[in-house]
């Protein structure tokens, strides 16, 4: 009886970790973009449209820095070399331009942290040479930044040779770290640039509008910042630690917003005064909820300029929700028989949907969502 | 001298007599042995990626039995201050070079042979010494290589060593893709001990498509750009740059093959740089092949 057990409980476990792991319920609040897992814009559990793998569209997990391990043994120790005592917070806390969690964990479903071993195989002979061995994506993480640093490409400057390994790394190490951090790299609300151009002085620009609305991520504008976007590393007589201000010619500062605004013209973003911070509700009346917070601007309005007011009916923009294609269960709640029989307008009257649905055409005292004409499923 | 190899060496001195007498050589053209392999192996060479610590050196001459010292002297890069060529002494070097497109990293270059795929070493030997093996590698037989030298004028990539610091015997050197490790199926000493997997080692198709999808991935980082994808026939190490190779000291090669001393010897002096030394080298060598290719006519009169 107890190998039966065992045997179930080997086969539920490898087929648990083959299978799609579970992202989590709330996932879709993540800073993710849709689009690295699904094709359609609206998954549900029983249409999760899935994108097929191998999905190289980065997936990665997100922990603040604080969360995280402060030190990592990285025991890969060979006849040269012991173990690596690999300060991971801090470095954490200094990778936050770089693209975060997802500069090294990179391709890792969410949720459970993946070993690297999971897809770089220790050998460096091997049937997949597409991706790099364990030995080689290990030090590529730690050289491109550390080269950058130092110029340094010793060994020892993270080895410890074999003849000076000691039992007492790990404890000096813990001593070492504890308490270290890098400040936080602050994300800056709103930027107002004062410019020379007469005719609109001021850009008003709010760092995390861009970030919200256009789903972005820090990578995607500050592609390969790393330390020495702020720090100095070229000047061996100044302290590191000195930020460097970036001298920009005129072109490089409008190339990151002419990556998306190329064809706007300049009064879209230089005015003579500043702007208030767009507010969807206040601007059209129809606050943003649930889904719809997570769409960008053209998912709705088309990447036609400028935007075009929509009315408030779900069939203006989900144009095939007629009775007869519409899956009830996408908006969270599966209709029992009789009620997926009824049309639209006999619970949604007037086939407005942003009022209650009502239940007296056929139920006496029945009041939603008290009572409701299904279950409620995962969205 | 075993008698095959005696018959040879008399058909390609014959050959060689022909050119050099300015009769037609592709009558009497050896027929060196390339074999082109469709599974052949090549070395994907990522500059972008190699940190230039010299490990790979140390671990060519310790492959070799070539003098290599203590791996930790390697970390000293003040040599990296002037560039160097692969010698007899050294199979592999690595040069570096200002940044390409991350103005903060230098550029660091690995060279050695490039195992071209239609060698002009190979069609240059006129002892058909050198081979283009199925594995991919290029490589040569010290007991028929009689030191002539003609693959160093030959070669596009000025690869082939000569030892001239050996008094008795001195013969060429380059690197042998680590033929005898891989022949026992390990891989190259280089790609081995390489820290950062700058060399990939795979089937040369394989590497292809591996080096478009990086570029393709990661259109920053590269130029769009495979050296020896295409360039002199094909060559089965090649590289992927954050800049434009010509920078990187790469000689600007077509994409025909090049043409090997059997072939046209002029042709090959005149169509490639080639250093005034390897020139004499070259010239010396006529001389002597013509001299021995008498002496050995002498001897079969008799
Ligand atoms: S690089 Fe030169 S030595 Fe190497 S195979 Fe090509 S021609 Fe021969
Ligand atoms: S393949 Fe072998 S011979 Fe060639 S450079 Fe690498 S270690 Fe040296
Ligand atoms: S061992 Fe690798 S990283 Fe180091 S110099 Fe050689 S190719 Fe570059």
């Amino acid at each position: 009886m107890k190998k039966i057990f065992a045997v179930i409980f080997v086969l539920f476990f490898t087929v648990g970790t083959y299978a799609q792991q579970s992202p989590g319920k709330d996932h879709a609040k993540l800073h993710i973009n849709c689009v690295s897992c699904h094709t359609c814009g609206l998954p549900t559990k029983d249409e999760p449209c899935w994108v097929a793998c191998p999905r190289e569209k980065m997936i990665t997990v997100y922990l603040k820095a604080e969360q995280t391990d402060e030190l990592v043994i990285i025991d890969q120790a060979n006849e040269r070399f012991g173990p690596v005592y690999f300060s991971h917070r801090i470095h954490a806390q200094m990778s936050v331009m770089l693209g975060g969690c997802g500069n090294c964990h990179h391709h890792n479903t969410l949720e459970q942290i993946l070993k690297c071993s999971k897809c770089h195989e220790p050998s460096r002979q091997r049937e997949n040479i597409a991706i790099l061995d364990l030995k080689g994506a290990y030090h590529r993480q730690c050289m491109e930044c550390h080269r950058e640093w130092s110029h340094e490409t010793g060994c020892k400057s993270c080895h410890i040779p074999i003849s000076e390994v000691k039992g007492s790394h790990k404890e000096e190490s813990k001593k070492q770290l504890a308490g270290k951090v890098h400040p936080p790299v602050t994300e800056p609300t709103k930027i107002v640039y004062e410019t020379n151009y007469e005719k609109g002085k001021f850009v008003t620009y709010y760092h995390d509008d861009h970030v919200k609305n256009f789903k972005l991520n820090c990578i995607d504008c500050h592609a390969q910042e790393s330390c020495t976007k702020c720090h100095d590393v070229n000047n061996p007589s100044s302290d590191k630690l000195k930020l460097v201000k970036e001298k920009k010619s005129l072109e490089d500062h409008h190339k990151k917003c002419f990556s998306c605004h190329a064809k706007d013209d300049c009064a879209k973003c230089h005015l003579d005064k500043q702007v208030e911070q767009f507010n969807h509700e206040k601007r059209t009346g129809w606050a943003l909820k649930k889904h719809h917070i997570n769409l960008s601007c053209i998912n709705c309005h088309g990447s036609k300029r400028p935007y075009q007011k929509l009315n408030n009916q779900c069939v203006s923009c989900h144009k095939n929700w007629k009775k007869e294609t519409f899956k009830h269960y996408v908006t969270g709640l599966r209709l029992t028989e009789p009620h997926s029989e009824l049309g639209c307008e006999d619970c949604h009257a007037g086939n407005d949907y942003s009022v209650k649905p009502g239940c007296n055409g056929c139920h006496e005292n029945f009041v939603y969502p008290k009572q409701k004409p299904g279950i409620l499923v995962g969205k | 001298m075993s008698g095959k190899s005696r018959r040879d060496f008399l058909k390609k001195s014959v050959a060689i007599g022909s050119v050099a007498t300015g009769l037609s050589a592709s009558t009497a053209k050896a027929g060196p042995k390339n074999i082109l392999s469709e599974d052949r192996m090549g070395v994907l060479v990522d500059t972008t990626a190699c940190v230039g610590c010299r490990n790979c050196e140390w671990a060519c001459k310790d492959a070799h039995n070539l003098p290599a010292g203590n791996l930790d002297s390697y970390e000293d890069r003040k040599i990296l201050e002037t560039k160097r060529r692969p010698d007899q002494t050294a199979l592999t070097v690595v040069n570096e070079y200002p940044h390409g497109k991350n103005s903060n990293l230098p550029v660091d270059v690995k060279v050695q042979c490039m195992h071209c795929d239609h060698p002009a070493c190979v069609s240059a030997c006129i002892v058909g010494a050198f081979s283009k093996q199925e594995n991919g590698s290029v490589i040569w037989d010290t007991d028929m290589c009689i030191g002539c030298r003609y693959c160093m004028a030959a070669c596009p990539f000025q690869i082939p060593a000569f030892e001239y610091d050996k008094a008795i015997n001195p013969l060429i050197m380059k690197c042998d893709f680590c033929f005898n490790r891989t022949k026992d199926g390990k891989l190259p000493a280089c790609v081995n001990i390489c820290p950062v997997e700058a060399l990939t080692c795979g089937p040369r198709h394989e590497l292809i498509k591996i080096a478009r999808n990086r570029i393709k991935r990661n259109p920053n980082r590269y130029v769009n750009h495979i050296l020896g994808e295409y360039e002199v026939g094909g060559t089965s190490w090649m590289y992927l740059a954050s800049k434009e190779f010509k920078e990187l000291d790469f000689p600007d090669l077509g994409k025909n093959p090049a043409p090997g001393v059997s072939e046209s010897i002029q042709h090959g002096i005149f169509a490639y740089f080639v250093p005034p030394v390897s020139l004499y080298a070259l010239l010396g060598g006529i001389m002597w092949i013509t001299k021995r290719r008498k002496e050995l006519e002498e001897e079969e009169k008799i």
